[in-house]
């Protein structure tokens, strides 16, 4: 009963993004364009939901495979438009479920700079370089939704952490390159 | 007196009182309670041992404890000065001079004076304000196996926890990155690394 192929795919899009708890206004926005009661636009934008984030979890790249999640006596075909519609998009909803992964917070930025301090209440003339680093963190996107927060925490490194840094993160490199090369 | 290298402002009372008994005491005496001052100077957080120092120079020597203290905080205030002015040893050495001292004493203490001051104004560096400053960090990564999404992951995540001091306290930062943000972070680092080197 859908208006087009572009309405179907809009409609697939739309409930595999969607939290369970958004699906209910979904389905009440999509109501007019399907001609659809209200409990059987729930239904149907549910039934999608369902069956999109099936295809991501298991991982299903195969037409057969998404074919066979069909009951038999399904249209024939909308089964294959709907099935289509999902090997389209089945790449770009498993980057989107891994990005809306629950994670710490994801380090999403980074600047610095190096000062020369000059002077001080301790000495009155000095040379000494020091870095700031500027890191943004962004907070568990699973916990925001859709507003983010985004953090900026500025710290301060000498020379001598600074070294002692670059030691661990290059003990970091050397382990990451032995696990890919097993 | 004159105008003195070390201190701009005018010195308390107790100082020419103390400058003069410092003077009466002998050369051996005189080296050996430089000696005490300039260790304590060197390792500022030992101060039960300076003490206990002080208290036996006291004894041995035959001076009040509290008479002692009020010369050593006199002449603490000379280095203390130097240090933040960046004096050099004969500046040092014309102060004590000035305020009383043989010159004798003058030169031994200059003496000391030059051969610590490396040390002492890196202990002062040292105790520059720091905003921030990172302490620690540490680290793991691992293997995303499966989650509530997506049944086979397979994705590597690097964990960093720095440790920052903030005020007094210290607190921890966590926070992910994919790989690609872990060799750009190392590739930024080591870029201010080169930095830091080229204006140390």
């Amino acid at each position: 009963q859908a208006p087009s192929r572009d309405a179907v795919r809009q409609l697939c899009q739309e409930s595999f993004s969607s939290p369970p708890a958004a699906l209910g206004p979904l389905a009440r926005r999509a109501c007019p364009g399907l001609a659809a009661a209200p409990e059987e636009a729930a239904q149907l934008v549910s039934a999608l939901h369902n069956l999109t984030r099936h295809v991501v979890y298991r991982g299903l790249t195969k037409p057969e495979d998404i074919l066979a999640l069909f009951p038999e006596n399904f249209h024939q075909n909308l089964k294959n438009l709907l099935t289509k519609i999902i090997l389209e998009n089945v790449s770009a909803w498993r980057n989107e479920a891994q990005a809306s992964q629950i994670s710490l917070p994801r380090l999403v930025d980074m600047d610095w700079r190096v000062d020369i301090k000059t002077s001080s209440d301790n000495i009155s003339r000095m040379a000494v370089p020091t870095c700031l680093l500027q890191l943004k963190i962004q907070e568990d996107a699973a916990l925001c939704g859709n507003n983010p927060v985004v953090s900026a925490m500025t710290v301060e490194l000498s020379k001598e952490t600074l070294d002692t840094m670059l030691e661990g993160l290059g003990r970091i490199r050397d382990q990451l390159s032995a696990v890919a090369n097993k | 007196m004159g105008l003195l290298n070390f201190s701009p402002e005018p010195l308390p009372e107790a100082v020419s009182g103390d400058m003069h008994s410092l003077n009466q005491l002998g050369a051996q005496q005189f080296c050996a309670l430089t000696d005490v001052l300039f260790r304590f100077l060197t390792e500022p957080k030992e101060v039960e041992r300076f003490l206990a120092q002080l208290s036996d120079f006291a004894s041995t020597n035959k001076i009040s404890l509290g008479a002692l203290k009020s010369i050593v905080k006199s002449v603490l205030l000379v280095p203390s000065g130097a240090l933040k002015r960046n004096l050099s040893s004969e500046q040092v050495r014309a102060d004590f001079i000035a305020l009383g001292l043989s010159e004798e004493k003058a030169s031994y203490f200059a003496e000391q004076w030059k051969l610590n001051s490396p040390a002492l104004t890196r202990l002062a560096v040292g105790q520059t304000l720091m905003i921030n400053q990172l302490i620690d960090m540490e680290w793991k990564f691992g293997v995303t196996a499966g989650s509530s999404e997506l049944e086979k992951v397979g994705s590597i995540f690097l964990q960093l926890k720095l440790v920052v001091k903030k005020g007094g306290q210290m607190e921890n930062v966590y926070m992910e990155l994919t790989l690609p943000q872990f060799y750009s972070f190392l590739h930024e680092m080591e870029r201010v690394k080169t930095s830091l080197e080229s204006f140390s």
